[in-house]
């Protein structure tokens, strides 16, 4: 080991001066790349997300260092993290090099310089070659279809490749032309080297590394001024975005709307989203995993988030001016004047189409295959209130549940079942006769007025009274949660129904909920905090499985194959995945996955107000659902959600045939296991 | 006792409605101890021969002015015959017309109106009607305070009267109209019962999963249907699998109906689907199950294959057709 | 142009039976936990309003309801929808007065309001459906009536309206002022009104009057609700019973001929 091992920087290279000339524009370039961004981003609306600052730096760690997201599909994990660790290394090596060349910190030797400025350097520039070369073969050869194909892609990954290659073209040509005596230690540098001293005189290789040099400075700063004006700008907005991102479940990711004060309720232009908005359009990094997992997507249908998040982010490029409309000024330009307000987003893009709005069920895959955290389903929700309240324009099977909700506090126009039709011969008190009452059983609109859901709630109420739990009922004082107004895009509404839920809750001393549907479960536990109630929920499958643990309910075991369905409500909005598992496997001989299940379940069709709309028959998120639960070959679907239910039902026997596969509420396997000649029939008024 | 008066519209002819208006009002008439009078708008020398054979007059108004209905020309001739007649009350049928002046009439009379009239009966002196009210939840009881009482009734719903021996005397009104230009009537279009809507239709015959296949609704459904005089409907399941166009969907999401009688084959019954047919009247249903939701809201039933069954409900509807 | 479509705030009508009571004393329904909502006919004469003066464009449409304080709701959905004005007459006396009465204080407020071209109701209210309102209107007004319109055009210096009959419709051509009453059809859906004009509903003025301060001659009795009941409907399935499938269906089939014979 030789304490002197070092290189000389700038070997063969005269008038270095020229660099840092050079380094002026194109450090202008690239900040005025970068201030573009900036100043877009801040005619955004304002909002906070800069509070607890640990929990944010460690999300940073895990998805934008470790990019735990981007490794979900393995072959992308591994290329990407070659080239992010890859660049990571050059740039620390550049560093080095700068510090001693220009801060006269004499680093770059002995052991440093072998070991790492050699050896590591090499080797990680070596991983960068390796990973461009499975990232093209990704792009150009195996083109998979959630991929975005840009020409802008195809260079960065050729400017990457040639800046490499140019790079150890250098090195190898310096290595050779200057006998390097630690060559050995720079292995694919030294490789270089030797396969073009095969075919170049030393003289050729000096004026080659010359020429090449610059060439490779040039593109190297280059790069550096281009990369704001690319997608690899995500360098910077990633963890950016990543750090800002919401830390509330992805149940919890929609905005409050304060009516008296915003100018409009909604969003139909760049300039009614927040700075964070715009923000996660330019983190983007065009992976198109999000229009992956769309379920909408996958059965045929126009919407796509990616495109959706990309047509923003090109608007907010190409005409910010329009988009962003003139500024507010004092002169009394008249409300609603749409030069004014920024260009309409709506029907002027085309993944902004009400077609694509009124398709998504707001499972939130989207948000959850995102490597970069950006909120795609809440935008599509922003753009739908602007239809709902500000235009009115809205699916009229939609304006049917909405109208419903109005005058009647349910969403199902035209119902005759009345709230308690499902508690007959089960001797249940209302909460009034029931100040003691430990827990409050939130029925909701799909188990009290839905027939088949009226023996989930049957069966969870009989499995209650089995352990003894005190509980009463809000009976017909019960109103939607408002779930539905709130997907739908009707706030006001919804506001209008929470608040009036909340007083109820109030005059009651309500504290402890446990209620069967998930969204209810979401609503009363993130989304009423706004408005005052405070509130400890439980879904039905947590508060059954804790009554299992504490021996309240004693289960025999079941003897069917059963599959569990998540329901997105449940699962990826609230992490709950193991309680409804435990009851499942209590209650079968063998309980079945779903090739999409957890945080990858695939929705069943229901949520976001599509329970109220009349889909294409070929085109059915629920049928595409259905085919997989009949493909685990389960006897017994098993579900937790009131619209899974009937999503599942309808889909499973339009495809069933003649097999005889059932779907089940989790209380239901459960109550058979714990009572078998119970029935969940209601008795005749 | 004052008299019973009814009010025809000719251009109907004596058809059932007439029969069980004529009816109602003979019984109403024989329990007061009163006459009744008929009243026959627009040119229909049988129709007024018919009724005669059951009221004690008929005062026939088939003036120009007057044959062809205008709301307020008809309107004048009825008051000035009515004071003429100077009735207890005065009955109508539930056609559009008669709904549209009965009110008005009444008020002209300085009387009392009152609709939909499903029985009607004397109290001593005063007319009492029965109605549904509620959308049908509830009935309640009028006593018209007024006189005459100008009562519409649901007129199919009453038997009508055996012809009598004697005919009535048939007189030809004395009018006096001036023309009355303010509303006039300058188009009428008959709609085809076939392109009539799912939402008008009197009765209605509608299939649902259990029906199996689009065959299925047009070889045993549609037949059944024709036989009936029933609209066609169908349930989502049935639409979804493309068995019936989207326009027969009844239920929350697809039409609300409002039928005098719904048949239900092969349809479960599940809530979703009765939402759009809680304005029935009356509903039946054939379906395998003894236990499906919709015998719960069935005036009748049978539990078995439709295949099995429509066929000889067909036989059996076609005799007594006969 | 002048409008004015009168509005009744009634029972919610869809309240499922199961919850449906009646105070068999006072002859009246019980508000129990149902909602008041506008009456649906009402709400399409508004629609048809609002159509009208969209296509001919030169239109005042004034909302009014004789009701309890609540109806105050029903005339703030009105303006939502965009009606120009509202007026409500409070009835804190008898919740049910009969038509006649209701005529009267409308045609009383109509007076004190002015001047109308188009007077528009629902053709009845889904609570007690009378359907006379509108008919006494005309009368207690003096003007010409047309009944079960679903839409309606400006023609000149007339309008033409469209009504439903039961075997198809009929045009009319009514001069003005007239009452209208208006049924429900595919194309005056009530408009579903937005967020801001609901907000913005609640800022509007509203005339109210007593009804005493209109001086009407509300005494006269017209008829009495003698009683008020629900009937007991069989939830008895009747199933058709016989030994064969046969004498099944030969009842089945008998008990279908029954209904449709009657129609």
């Amino acid at each position: 080991m030789n304490a002197e091992a070092t290189r000389e920087i700038y070997w063969n290279i005269g008038h270095v001066w020229v660099m840092y000339v050079l380094l002026v524009p194109t450090l202008v370039a690239a900040g005025y790349g970068v201030y573009r961004h900036i100043s877009r981003w801040r005619q955004g609306l304002p909002v906070a997300c800069f509070d607890r600052p640990a929990e944010r730096i460690g999300r940073v760690l895990k998805h934008a260092i470790l990019q735990a997201r981007t490794a979900r599909d393995a072959y992308a994990g591994w290329f990407h993290r070659f080239i992010f660790f890859g660049f990571i290394v050059l740039v620390i090596a550049t560093t080095v090099v700068a510090l001693d060349a220009d801060l006269g910190m004499h680093v770059m030797r002995g052991a440093f310089y072998l070991y790492f400025q050699s050896l590591v350097v090499d080797i990680f520039g070596a991983l960068v070659l390796v990973g461009v070369a499975m990232a093209a073969v990704r792009r150009f050869v195996g083109r998979p279809k959630p991929l975005v194909y840009t020409d802008e892609a195809a260079w960065i990954l050729a400017a990457i490749l040639v800046i490499v290659v140019t790079g150890f073209l250098l090195e190898g040509w310096r290595i050779a032309a200057t006998h390097d005596p630690w060559a050995a230690w720079s292995p694919v540098g030294n490789l270089a080297g030797r396969a073009s001293a095969m075919v170049m005189t030393g003289d050729a290789m000096r004026l080659a590394h010359r020429l090449m040099w610059w060439f490779h400075l040039v593109l190297c700063l280059g790069f550096i001024a281009w990369l704001p004006y690319t997608k690899m700008m995500h360098v910077i907005t990633a963890p950016l975005n990543i750090y800002t991102a919401s830390l509330s479940p992805i149940g919890a990711s929609l905005k409050n709307i304060d009516f008296e004060s915003s100018a409009a309720f909604g969003v139909n232009s760049l300039k009614a989203f927040t700075w964070k908005d715009l923000l996660d359009l330019d983190a983007c990094t065009e992976c198109g995993r999000c229009t992956a997992v769309c379920p909408a997507n996958a059965v045929g249908k126009e919407l796509s988030p990616c495109d959706l998040i990309l047509q923003l982010r090109q608007l907010m490029h190409e005409r910010p001016r329009e988009a962003f409309g003139a500024p507010a000024n004092g002169n009394g330009q008249p409300a609603g004047d749409e030069a004014r307000a920024g260009l309409p987003l709506i029907g002027t893009l085309p993944a902004v189409s009400p077609e694509s709005l009124w398709q998504c069920t707001t499972c939130g895959a989207c948000m959850s295959a995102c490597p970069v955290f950006i909120h795609q389903m809440p935008k599509i929700i922003d753009l739908r209130r602007h239809l709902v309240m500000e235009e009115a324009d809205f699916p009229t099977s939609m304006q049917d549940a909405v109208m419903s909700l109005e005058k009647r506090g349910h969403p199902f126009s035209g119902t005759q079942a009345s709230r308690l039709d499902w508690a007959d011969g089960l001797n249940i008190r209302h909460i009034k006769d029931a100040s003691d009452a430990a827990v409050l059983l939130w029925v909701g609109c799909g188990g009290a007025l839905l027939e088949r859901n009226q023996k989930i709630t049957r069966a969870t109420a009989q499995l209650l009274q089995a352990a003894g739990v005190n509980f009463a009922i809000l009976g017909r004082d019960e109103k939607c949660c408002g779930d539905p107004a709130r997907r739908i895009g009707n706030e006001f509404l919804f506001e209008t129904l929470a608040k009036d839920n909340i007083a109820k809750f109030k005059q009651h001393a309500v504290k402890k909920i446990v209620t069967a549907c998930p969204h209810c479960f979401n609503t009363l536990r993130h989304e009423y905090a706004h408005f005052g109630g405070s509130l400890d929920v439980y879904h039905h499958s947590e508060y059954l499985a804790r009554l299992v643990d504490e021996g309240r309910l004693k289960p025999a075991a079941g003897d069917r194959k059963v599959a569990y369905h998540d329901p997105c409500y449940l699962g990826r909005h609230n992490g709950i995945y193991g309680a409804p598992r435990q009851l499942v496997q209590i209650a079968s001989r063998e309980m079945i996955e779903f090739e999409r299940c957890k945080g990858s379940s695939f929705c069943c069709g229901g949520g976001g107000g599509m329970s109220f709309i009349e889909e294409p028959p070929d085109k059915r998120v629920n049928q595409e659902r259905a085919r997989e639960a009949l493909a685990t070959g389960a006897d017994v679907v098993a579900v937790a959600c009131p619209f899974c239910t009937t999503m599942m039902e309808d889909g499973i026997n339009a495809r069933k045939g003649d097999r005889d596969v059932r779907v089940m509420d989790v209380s239901e396997l459960l109550l058979q296991a714990v009572q078998p000649d119970a029935t969940t029939q209601a008795t005749a008024p | 006792m004052k008299d019973i008066a009814i009010i025809l519209f000719a251009s109907a002819g004596f058809d059932k409605a007439a029969q069980g208006l004529t009816g109602a009002a003979r019984r109403l008439a024989d329990q007061a101890g009163a006459k009744l009078r008929a009243i026959v708008v627009g040119a229909a020398e049988t129709v007024a021969a018919e009724v005669a054979r059951i009221a004690d007059t008929v005062v026939v108004a088939d003036q120009p002015e007057v044959a062809d209905y205008q709301p307020e020309l008809c309107l004048n001739a009825l008051t000035q015959i009515c004071r003429e007649i100077f009735p207890a009350a005065v009955l109508l049928s539930n056609d559009t017309y008669s709904q549209e002046i009965a009110p008005r009439l009444a008020h002209r009379l300085a009387g009392s109106a009152v609709g939909d009239g499903i029985e009607i009966r004397m109290q001593g002196d005063a007319v009492r009607v029965v109605r549904q009210v509620y959308g049908g939840k509830a009935q309640a009881v009028l006593e018209m305070k007024r006189s005459p009482a100008v009562v519409w009734l649901r007129a199919r719903a009453f038997q009508p009267a055996p012809a009598r021996a004697a005919a009535g005397e048939i007189t030809r009104a004395a009018l006096d109209l001036k023309p009355d230009p303010r509303t006039r009537i300058v188009e009428r279009k008959r709609e085809e019962t076939g392109e009539a809507r799912l939402e008008d239709a009197r009765v209605i015959v509608a299939g649902g999963r259990g029906v199996g296949s689009r065959e299925a609704f047009a070889a045993e459904l549609q037949p059944f249907a024709e036989i009936l005089g029933a609209q066609m409907a169908a349930s989502r399941a049935a639409c979804d699998a493309g068995w019936a166009p989207a326009t027969w969907q009844v239920g929350q999401t697809g039409k609300k109906v409002a039928p005098d009688l719904y048949v239900a084959i092969g349809i479960s019954g599940a809530s979703q689907h009765m939402a759009g047919i809680s304005e029935a009247k009356n509903v039946a249903a054939i379906n395998t199950d003894a236990e499906a939701p919709i015998f719960k809201h069935c005036r009748f039933g049978i539990v078995g294959d439709y295949r099995k069954i429509l066929p000889l409900v067909r036989q059996k509807l076609a005799a007594v057709a006969k | 142009m002048n409008i004015l479509v009168c509005l009744k705030q009634i029972l919610d009508p869809e309240v499922p039976a199961r919850d449906f009571h009646i105070d068999p004393a006072q002859r009246e329904a019980e508000r129990g936990a149902a909602n008041l909502v506008t009456n649906i006919f009402c709400e399409n004469a508004l629609e048809t309003a609002l159509q009208f003066r969209e296509r001919s464009g030169n239109a005042r449409i004034t909302a009014l309801s004789y009701g309890p304080a609540t109806a105050e709701e029903t005339l703030r959905k009105a303006l939502a929808m965009k009606a120009d004005g509202a007026a409500l007459v409070v009835n804190d006396g008898n919740p049910n007065p009969h038509p006649l009465t209701v005529a009267r204080v409308l045609a009383a407020a109509i007076l004190q309001l002015g001047q109308f071209d188009l007077i528009m109701l629902g053709r009845e209210a889904g609570d007690w459906g009378a359907g006379q309102t509108g008919a006494l209107l005309a009368e207690e007004l003096g003007v010409p009536c047309v009944a079960f319109a679903d839409s309606i055009e400006s023609a000149g210096d007339k309008l033409r309206i469209r009504r439903q009959t039961e075997w198809g419709w009929e045009i009319v051509e009514a001069q003005m002022p007239v009452v209208v009453t208006i049924t429900n059809d595919e194309h005056n859906v009530p408009r579903i009104p937005k967020v801001r004009d609901v907000m913005m509903s609640y800022r509007q003025p509203l005339t109210k009057w007593n009804v005493s301060e209109l001086g009407v001659n509300a005494g006269d009795a017209y008829y009495e609700v003698t009683e008020l009941f629900i009937p007991q409907k069989e939830t008895r399935c009747e199933f058709a019973a016989g030994d064969t499938e046969e004498e099944r269906a030969g009842a089945f089939a008998k008990r279908l001929a029954e209904l449709t014979s009657a129609l």
